[in-house]
Order: C-alpha cells, then sequence, then structure tokens
C-alpha cells in the first residue's frame, strides 16, 4: 500500500484562497504535498499558518481556488487525516490518563457506540511506544511536561494511521530530547508514505525533517524544496522587509 | 407496593436516584467548568414553569421543555464570533429569569406552587415522580455510556474532535440537554436553588480523592448516594428541609475531602481553581 502510494498527491493547494467569514486571510495559495514527504510551513506570527492547516481540516471554509486532500475534499478526507495541536492549547487538569489521549487517536476508527476493541488497545499502545513514553500510560496528561505531553498529542495521531498528518508548531517550548523523538516519530510516518504539514518558527527543523517549505504570510512565498526556498531574500519578504538576520538556523526579525 | 407507601421509603429512593444522577453527570459538570452553567439553567428554567402553572400542565414538564429551549440558545450564541459559553450563560440565565419574573409580576396567587419549587421536598415525591426520576436516570446513563468517548474528547479537545470530523456542536448540545434533564429531575427533591448542589459536590469531591477518569463516575455516584440518603435520614429524625440538608453534606463531604487532600500533600497548585470555583457555587447557595 504505502509503495504506490509513494508518488500520489496527498496534499494540492490551487490558487486556494481561505477566509474566516468576510475576512480573506490566506490568498493564492499554490503547492502540492505528495505522499512520504513533509513540507514546513514558515512565517510570522498571524501569517496564517493555524489558519491553513484548519483549511485543509475543512474547519475553516476555502472561499476560492480549491484545496483537496487525498484526492476528496477537506471534509471528506478527515479519517484519514491527523491533527496535532499544540500541547498548551489544553486543559493540564482535565482528568484523563496519558494512555486515554492515545486512544483518542482510533475513536475515528472505532466508530459511534463502540468500545475500544484488544486490536485498538495495541495500536494506542504501539504509538506511545513509538514516542517513548510507554512508562507513563497511566498518569494524568496534565503531570507530564510540555514536551512530553506534545509527544503524548503526535502519539495520539499515530495511533490513528493517518495518510496525512498536520502539526500546528509541535516543537514551541521543547526540549532537545523531545524534539529528537518527535523527529523520530515524524520520519517513521514519512518512510511508512505517510504526508506531514509542520508549521514551524525553526529554520533548523525544516532543513532536518522536511523536503519542501511553504513561506507564508498571507499570500504565499515560496513553495518548493527546502534548500531553493530558503533564502535570505525570499525570507526578508516574507518577514515584510523588517530588517532579518539569519543567524545559526534561526529567523531573527530584529525590527518589527 | 407498601413497601413504596411510606412517605420516608419514597424520599429515599428519590435521593439515590437523584444521589447518583447528580454525581455521574456533575463529572463532566467538573471536567467542563460548568457550575456555571449548572446554576444558570435552575434559574433559566423558571418561565417555563410559571407557564406550566398558567397553562396547568405539570410544571416539571414546563421546566424541562423551557430548559432545553434555554440549552439551545445557549449553544447557538456561543458559537457566534467573540462569544464563549459562559457570556451565553450569563445572558440565557437572566433573560430565562427575567421572562419568569414578569410572567409571575402579571398574576396573582403564585407564592405556594413556587415555594415547593425552589427549595423542594423529597418527602413529598409521589410513586409517580419516584418513576419518572428512575426512567430519566437510566436514559441519561444509558446516553452517557453511549457517547461517553465522543463527549469526553469534546470535553478535552474541542478543535481535535472537530478535526476528527464530530459534531461538536451536537456533542455540547447533547451534554448540556443531560445536565438539563438532570437538573430538572432533581428538582423536585432538592428545589431549584439546592440541585447545583448536587451537581457539583460530589463530583467535585470525587475529583479530590482521585485523577482517574474510570474511578470518578462511582465515587462521585457513592458519594452522591451518600450525601443525599443522609440528608433524607437527618430531615426525617429531626425534622429539617431535606434538600438543605442534603446540600449540607455535599458541602460538608467536600469540606472534608478537601481537608484530607491537604493533609495527605495531594493538593496541586494547578487544581485549586475549578476547585475553588465549586466551592464559590456552594457557600452561594
Ligand atoms: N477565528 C478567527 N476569526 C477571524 N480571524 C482569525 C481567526 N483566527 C485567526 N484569524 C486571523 O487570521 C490571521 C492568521 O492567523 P493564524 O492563527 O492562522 O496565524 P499563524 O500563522 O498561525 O500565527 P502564529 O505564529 O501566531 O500561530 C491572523 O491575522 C488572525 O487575526
Ligand atoms: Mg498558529
Amino acid at each position: 500500500m504505502t509503495q504506490q502510494q509513494d508518488r500520489t498527491a496527498a496534499l494540492v493547494l490551487e490558487q486556494a484562497s481561505v477566509a474566516y467569514g468576510h475576512v480573506p486571510v490566506l490568498e493564492e495559495l499554490h503547492g502540492t504535498v505528495r505522499s512520504g514527504e513533509a513540507v514546513a510551513l514558515i512565517g510570522p506570527n498571524g501569517a496564517g499558518k493555524s489558519t491553513l492547516i484548519k483549511a485543509v481540516l475543512g474547519l475553516v471554509p476555502t472561499v476560492r481556488g480549491r484545496i483537496e486532500v487525498l484526492g476528496v475534499t477537506p471534509a471528506q478526507a478527515r479519517r484519514d487525516v491527523a491533527y496535532v495541536p499544540q500541547a498548551d492549547t489544553l486543559d493540564p487538569d482535565f482528568p484523563v490518563s496519558v494512555e486515554q489521549v492515545v486512544m483518542m487517536g482510533r475513536y475515528r476508527k472505532i466508530g459511534w457506540l463502540r468500545r475500544p476493541s484488544a486490536a485498538d488497545r495495541a495500536h494506542a499502545a504501539e504509538a506511545l511506544e513509538r514516542v517513548g513514553l510507554s512508562d507513563r500510560a497511566k498518569n494524568r496528561f496534565g503531570t507530564l511536561s510540555g514536551g512530553q505531553r506534545q509527544r503524548v498529542l503526535l502519539a495520539r495521531a499515530i495511533a490513528a494511521q493517518p495518510r496525512l498528518l498536520l502539526l500546528d508548531e509541535p516543537f514551541n517550548g521543547v526540549d532537545a530530547v523531545s524534539q529528537h523523538a518527535l523527529l523520530e516519530a515524524i520520519a517513521l510516518l514519512k518512510q511508512q508514505g505517510a504526508a506531514v504539514v509542520v508549521s514551524t518558527h525553526d529554520l533548523a527543523i525544516a532543513h532536518l525533517a522536511c523536503d519542501e517549505v511553504c513561506l507564508l504570510n498571507r499570500h504565499q512565498f515560496g513553495f518548493g524544496p527546502t534548500d531553493a526556498v530558503l533564502t535570505p531574500e525570499r525570507l526578508r519578504a516574507t518577514y515584510g522587509g523588517h530588517a532579518l538576520e539569519l543567524r545559526g538556523d534561526r529567523v531573527i526579525v530584529t525590527q518589527t | 407496593m407498601t413497601w413504596l407507601d411510606s412517605t420516608v421509603h419514597r424520599a429515599m429512593i428519590e435521593a439515590a436516584l437523584v444521589g447518583v444522577l447528580g454525581g455521574v453527570v456533575g463529572v463532566f459538570v467538573i471536567a467542563r467548568r460548568l457550575p456555571f452553567f449548572t446554576m444558570a439553567l435552575t434559574h433559566g428554567t423558571f418561565p417555563g414553569i410559571v407557564v406550566a402553572a398558567l397553562l396547568g400542565v405539570d410544571l416539571y414538564l414546563g421546566g424541562g421543555v423551557f430548559g432545553l429551549l434555554v440549552v439551545l440558545a445557549v449553544v447557538v450564541f456561543s458559537r457566534a464570533r467573540g462569544q464563549d459559553f459562559t457570556a451565553a450563560t450569563g445572558i440565557a440565565l437572566s433573560g430565562g429569569f427575567a421572562l419568569g419574573v414578569v410572567l409571575v409580576s402579571a398574576q396573582d396567587g403564585f407564592s405556594k406552587d413556587l415555594t415547593a419549587y425552589t427549595v423542594g421536598d423529597v418527602l413529598a415525591v409521589s410513586t409517580s415522580d419516584l418513576v419518572i426520576t428512575a426512567v430519566v436516570a437510566v436514559v441519561v446513563l444509558v446516553v452517557m455510556a453511549a457517547l461517553g468517548k465522543e463527549l469526553l474528547l469534546v470535553a478535552f479537545d474541542r478543535n481535535g474532535a472537530a478535526a476528527a470530523g464530530l459534531p461538536t456542536a451536537v456533542l455540547d448540545f447533547a451534554l448540556l440537554a443531560i445536565i438539563e434533564v438532570t437538573v430538572v429531575a432533581t428538582v423536585p427533591a432538592l428545589g431549584a436553588i439546592l440541585t447545583v448542589a448536587l451537581l457539583v459536590g460530589p463530583a467535585a469531591t470525587a475529583r479530590l480523592i482521585t485523577d482517574r477518569l474510570v474511578l470518578l463516575f462511582p465515587i462521585a455516584a457513592a458519594v452522591g448516594v451518600v450525601c443525599a440518603l443522609a440528608g433524607v435520614w437527618v430531615s426525617t429524625q429531626w425534622n429539617i428541609a431535606a434538600g438543605a440538608s442534603i446540600a449540607l453534606f455535599c458541602g460538608a463531604t467536600f469540606g472534608a475531602a478537601f481537608v484530607a487532600s491537604v493533609v495527605r500533600g495531594r493538593l496541586r497548585p494547578a487544581a485549586e481553581a475549578p476547585v475553588a470555583v465549586a466551592v464559590q457555587e456552594e457557600a452561594r447557595v
């Protein structure tokens, strides 16, 4: 199955414009992400990275052009798409265990009115294993560190066996150990044929984990192979012409 | 049916039923931080009671139907731009209650019915009241078991639930309707003002005892039953208002669990906020 999908387009943007109500947020996006590939969404705060991810999930409407996910509309593709939110958007006091959170990734496959089967449990346990947190299965989700919670949320996505994985800034405030665990798990998903879309502010991550980059700031400032797109000129254009340095591998906006 | 001919026996069954119901439903009330909504519902159902009295139909049927309208209004309002649940609840609460007051002020001779409604009288429940409460309890528990995992996902991660294609508005409505039906079923026993005690207290107490969701439900139900039965017993022994003594037991159990958790050093700073809300809710009733 994975071999055949290697060349197929998992996500196609065709002159797509996305709007909340009457306010257009993203205009004229154009590009393709294939199965087994990862694309980094890079742009300043308010650029529309989260909005694009929501549009791919079908939660924000595409007002012009087209977004095609796994050959169908975003809403139709949800069964095969997994979304990893930022861990700090979730209530740390919520009485739910790590293994219950991971099991949530199976809900869609389990369906209404059914309970998780032994197979579902096995998938969830394996997903947790992959992010290296099997020993924390019984702990309450909120008792884990931010980086560990982010890994649990990735495990939840892995348990869903997605063909397209969407991650919204998964590396914010994550230490080196968790970052490594996240990158490894993402790499394995890619290897198994999933397409990955990840928004990030970290250019090093884009270089390390992604084949392509989409530079965003309300419009598209570039979409293509990482090395070709991540040039100082394009980054300066994306970040609004403010003085911008590439120090190490990070974007530093010195004046906003 | 002779056993049920006794007022006290009927009161005990009614108390046990609403104890289980309040405890189990309360777990979601606490997890989704809905004590304020629950409080609002008891006021929001008021116009329905008044209209039912005017039309001469069952008061609780009137309250129940009107409460569903309030729930629908809250779900619709909260989806509007820039609004959240709390604001929508506040509007529905004050609007509903004001409508009730307007209706009452246009009429005379309401006061007697209304006292029973606001304070409740578990010793006055009839066998048919019991049957209704039992049916409500079974329906609510079955619905909660059936939708359990979806309700959990929406409560924990709304965006994630929407991303997975779950109908979040429908599930919100389902949960609020469950709370509403529970409130209406509990009102004859505790009264509109005190019902919130049974929907917040036992679950908040359970939350102090355990972090584990699977244990929260049985513990909250057990605490609810014990408080409700103890309240009825005390009320028959010393002839004090049953609803108030049930509410006091809920508060006292929570206080005891709170002290125990402090002593055991389990108190986490992050857990204080929702608990404090629950305490305030109880203090207010
Ligand atoms: N629910 C909403 N309704 C209306 N406008 C919104 C909504 N959410 C976001 N926006 C607007 O869309 C624009 C893009 O926001 P978005 O959250 O997608 O940016 P982002 O690139 O993810 O930024 P960040 O790096 O801060 O996460 C912002 O200007 C914001 O004002
Ligand atoms: Mg964002």
